[in-house]
């Protein structure tokens, strides 16, 4: 041993590893080691397990808060298939996505690590399937804002297969006696606002089909009801 | 020999090739959360490949972290101790609380071109010694016996296991 085994890096052999394609692994698991090299790694030695199962997407959730702080928010989506003539669409997966009180996206810290302690990386991230009426429910806050652009969530519908139906945004209504002017912005205020009319994804919806119903109150939270067709 | 404070960090590669349930479920279900995931970058289409949408897509480098959603489950499954990599009389010795995933290549209409990987971060060890090309390491957070004796682990380093940070040792006088 000692200044003979310096090829390390090439010899290991232990059958678990993950290893380049051009390392055959032959290790029986037994945890004997090979013969022939004075520098393999022991093979795993222990009692089988554990057993994985197969475990849905952690975006597949109703309660999308993950501890952020936050009027509550019940977002209550209605997908409609208007090829079907406006038909409830039942089996549609509906992602929807928004930043937090403080106009922050949970992908901001996303190039880093994660810790497994901390499962709420994905925060103010769901996904849900619709019911036989086409409706999906998400628990969530209000969102805040950011500069440049007004309040609003995203949504993406998919099919059940996966494939994607329709990749949206839902503003909300402005004014007096409206959430939005509840809420106040949170901390932040509303000075440097972008409101809808000013917004680059909304300022062309002058019919305001995009605009969802939001009722409520800061004390007992909001219900924000929207039909989107597919 | 003064001990000296390291994490290790294993990149773990799942592919085709990777034979265990665990790497399967891992892959199945981060291929098909990047097939819907990758339509927000890719509308039309035109794009094939994870390498294709990084290079020509806005915001493509997202996916890591979107993608990544898929699979906290089957990370949570491990139960904070680090897959395939084994000490010296080969159990599973190394605790980690910290991960990143990660795309490595895919194809959005080839499944056995998916590639991802789990980088996974250990607990801090003490590294007490080199024998011939095993290190000697200790669990840093555990405490040491009255009569200050510390448990050890002796493993190699491998492919795909490296030393990802290092505290040099604390000067001998305040270390006793």
């Amino acid at each position: 041993m000692g200044a003979a085994s310096a090829p390390v890096l090439l010899a290991a052999c232990g059958k678990d590893e993950v290893t380049p394609s051009t390392i055959t692994t032959t290790t029986t698991g037994t945890g004997t080691t090979t013969t022939g090299s004075s520098s393999c790694t022991v093979a795993p030695t222990e009692t089988e397990g554990p057993f994985p199962t197969h475990t849905p997407s952690s975006y597949v959730r109703s309660d999308i808060t993950d501890g952020r702080t936050g009027y509550k928010l019940t977002v209550k989506i209605t997908i409609n298939s208007s090829p079907n003539s406006c038909a409830a669409l039942a089996g549609a997966l509906v992602d929807i996505w928004h930043c937090d009180a403080q106009g922050n996206y949970s992908e901001y810290g996303g190039t880093g690590m994660q810790s497994t302690n901390y499962t709420s990386v994905h925060f103010l991230r769901g996904r849900q399937t619709t019911d036989a009426a086409g409706l999906v429910t998400f628990t969530s806050i209000f969102p805040g804002w950011y500069s440049g652009r007004a309040t609003h969530i995203h949504v993406h519908v998919y099919n059940a297969s996966g494939t994607s139906l329709k990749v949206t945004q839902i503003a909300f209504p402005e004014g007096t006696g409206t959430a939005l002017a509840a809420v106040n912005g949170y901390a932040k205020g509303l000075s440097g606002y972008t409101y809808n009319k000013s917004d680059n994804v909304f300022s062309d919806d002058t019919a305001g089909a995009e605009i969802a119903t939001v009722t409520g109150n800061t004390t007992d939270g909001f219900v924000l009801t929207m039909a989107i067709a597919v | 020999m003064p001990t000296r404070t390291i994490t290790l960090a294993y990149r773990k590669v799942l592919d085709v090739n990777s034979p265990k349930p665990w790497d399967k479920l891992v892959l199945a279900d981060s291929y098909r959360e990047l097939r819907m995931q990758a339509q927000l970058y890719n509308p039309g289409g035109q794009y094939r490949t994870f390498g294709e949408l990084l290079h020509y897509v806005p915001g493509a480098e997202k996916l890591h972290f979107l993608v990544g959603g898929s699979i906290g489950g089957y990370v949570q499954q491990l139960k904070g101790v680090m897959p395939d990599i084994v000490n010296n009389v080969g159990r599973y010795f190394l605790k980690f609380t910290r991960y990143q995933f990660e795309l490595i290549n895919s194809d959005l209409h080839d499944p056995s071109k998916h590639q991802v990987a789990i980088n996974f971060y250990t607990e801090p060890l003490h590294w007490h010694d080199t024998i011939a090309s095993y290190l000697l390491v200790s669990d840093a957070t555990a405490p040491a016996e009255a009569n200050g004796e510390v448990l050890t682990h002796l493993f190699q380093l491998q492919p795909y296991l490296t030393i990802h940070s290092l505290r040099p040792a604390e000067p001998a006088a305040t270390v006793g």
